[in-house]
């Protein structure tokens, strides 16, 4: 009986996240395609400028551009050419913005698997010593550093790390992990506190296996889902440190983009962007609630 | 660690009004040029040195603590505003308006508020003046910021509309407004204040970020981020190591309001 309810319960949440993606697909597309529709010279016809062609000439052309490019219209053909994976043409760079993408994906793929599985394993590290030995000391500690990377903004660790030629991904983990730590922290407490993992402390357990089958095991759903909200940080990071320290991935595109006025690449980037983290996000609440479920 | 909490605040109340006296207490104005004094290292003249076109550090510092220290705030507050306006339309509407409300938080909260704003910026005209240049890089940070307190707003709203105490008061004739005033408001001005020492720390490092990469507050008006710029050259840091003193001063305001925060949870 429990079993049908928990297989419906998943199957009522993945329909939930399915909609969600769509939405954000549709919803996404809109602010996208309307974003590029009216940015500045999108109306522009390269042929009115031709002075071989008559004044009715050009204002048809006008007219007849003016139609193509009605927004629901617009809409409709950017949202089709999106799921194709047409995103446009980049109005700066004159290349299409999927070719652009694919070239520099996975130097920010890199960068943010790296960066965010450090953020997260040196989080987990500074909220174990604030919690698990229970020593005030270890406590400040965790705090401070914490506290410590909090205050100072990602794009200046990226420079402090360009400069001593330290691998960067270093700077993305600690940018992660001062965002990531007070949860950890919590769960962790929670995790510590809890009447299951008392009990086998007092059946003396060892500490290896209470680690890894009472802490771990407990705190694992609540870490995946964590780890889908940590890729918008490091997202959301990668921009001033790309930009910065000259590496050539998808947030120094975005950057390059915002300074030549370049919407279609900018909208494209950011759907696509968004879908994928919104997937990711997806993805680790569905994982974490199947193992509450569990 | 009560005076811990009371310490933090002497300072950020320094700081503001460092930035609030910015021009009784600065030397110089923050755009005035002395070529002939380009890089000097610091002086009587110019207690922090001066930049590559002899513009006096010290003042430019206190200057863009006004910008940085005084704006932050009001983007928390337009935040705050909006998202209030925003959940109470949500929830007070239909299904679809709510569901419609869901998706959109979830687009906003999915991208990056960095993409979201440099879109938004690079919408905005070539020629827009420093002053209203620095009006719309808060007011856009007010925006981009309303969806994660919108969310918190929303499920607190519909959690008071499911409560016997506000259905009592509707079946006791107690109108719509005075039910939102006395009722509602005083559990929401908590979460707000909550979602306001949240989101000032997230628009000062937001505005830092975005000084160093140049699309935040323009030259010649002075900002923590936009002064942090020198820090991509480490020859003038190892000259005039003042150059690192807006860094010093956002590192100390952020510690500030961190305390003030973590206070805020120990108490709760």
């Amino acid at each position: 009986m429990t079993g049908a309810v928990d297989k419906q319960g998943l199957a009522a949440r993945l329909g939930l996240t399915l909609l969600n993606l769509v939405l954000v697909v549709v919803i996404g597309g809109f602010a996208a395609a309307a974003l590029v529709r009216y940015s500045p010279g999108f109306d522009v016809d390269e042929n009115s400028w031709n002075p071989r062609i008559s004044a009715a000439t050009s204002e048809a052309l006008h007219a007849s551009r003016a139609r193509e490019n009605e927004l629901p219209r617009f809409y409709l053909n950017y949202l089709s050419a999106a799921l194709r994976g047409d995103f446009g043409q980049s109005d700066s760079l004159k290349v299409p913005v999927s070719e652009l993408l694919r070239d520099r994906a996975p130097v920010t793929t890199r960068l943010i698997v790296f960066g965010t599985a450090g953020g997260l394993f040196l989080g987990a590290l500074l909220a174990w010593l604030a919690v698990w030995p229970r020593k005030s000391a270890g406590e400040i500690f965790s705090v401070t550093i914490s506290g410590f990377f909090l205050a100072i903004p990602p794009a200046v660790l990226a420079l402090f790390f360009f400069f001593e030629e330290a691998p960067l991904w270093i700077a993305v983990a600690f940018a992660v992990l001062p965002r990531v730590f007070g949860t950890i922290r919590a769960v962790l407490a929670n995790v510590h506190a809890s009447p299951s993992l008392l009990a086998a402390r007092a059946r003396g357990v060892r500490p290896l296996t209470l680690a890894v089958r009472h802490v771990a095991g407990a705190a694992l759903p609540q870490w995946i889902a964590l780890a889908g909200v940590t890729l918008v940080l490091a997202f959301g990071v990668i921009i001033p440190i790309e930009a910065l320290c000259d590496v050539p991935g998808i947030g120094q595109l975005a950057w390059k983009a915002a300074l030549s006025r370049d919407l279609p690449l900018l909208c494209g980037l950011a759907l696509i962007i968004t879908f994928v983290v919104a997937c990711a996000q997806s993805l680790g609440e569905l994982l974490g609630w199947e193992g509450i479920g569990r | 660690m009560k005076w811990l909490k009371r310490a933090a605040l002497v300072v950020l109340a320094s700081i503001a009004l460092m930035g609030i006296l910015a021009p009784q207490i600065a030397p110089r104005p923050y755009d005035a040029q002395s070529r002939e004094s380009a890089d000097a290292p610091p002086s009587s003249a110019f207690p922090m040195g001066a930049d590559e076109i002899g513009r006096d550090r010290f003042s430019r510092l206190l200057y863009g603590t006004r910008v940085s220290a005084l704006l932050a705030p009001a983007a928390a507050c337009v935040s705050i505003v909006l998202a209030l306006g925003i959940s109470f339309v949500a929830v007070s509407g239909s299904r679809i308006v709510f569901f419609g409300f869901s998706g959109l938080t979830t687009i906003c909260l999915s991208l990056p508020w960095i993409f979201l704003f440099i879109i938004l910026r690079a919408k905005l005209p070539l020629n827009t003046g420093p002053a209203l240049s620095v009006g719309l890089t808060f007011g856009l940070m007010g925006l981009a910021g309303w969806a994660w307190p919108a969310r918190v707003f929303a499920a607190s709203i519909g959690e008071m509309k499911q409560s016997a105490w506000l259905m009592q008061a509707r079946s006791a004739g107690v109108r719509e407004w005075r039910i939102a005033a006395v009722g509602m408001w005083p559990h929401l001005r908590a979460i707000a204040l909550a979602q306001f020492r949240i989101l000032v720390p997230a628009y000062v490092l937001s505005e830092a970020s975005l000084g160093l990469l140049g699309l935040g507050v323009p030259e010649p008006l002075p900002s923590w981020g936009n002064l942090l710029r020198d820090l991509q050259h480490p020859d003038i840091v190892r000259s005039n190591p003042w150059v690192l003193a807006p860094l010093g001063l956002l590192c100390i305001a952020m510690v500030c309001l961190e305390l003030l925060q973590s206070s805020r949870e120990a108490a709760l």
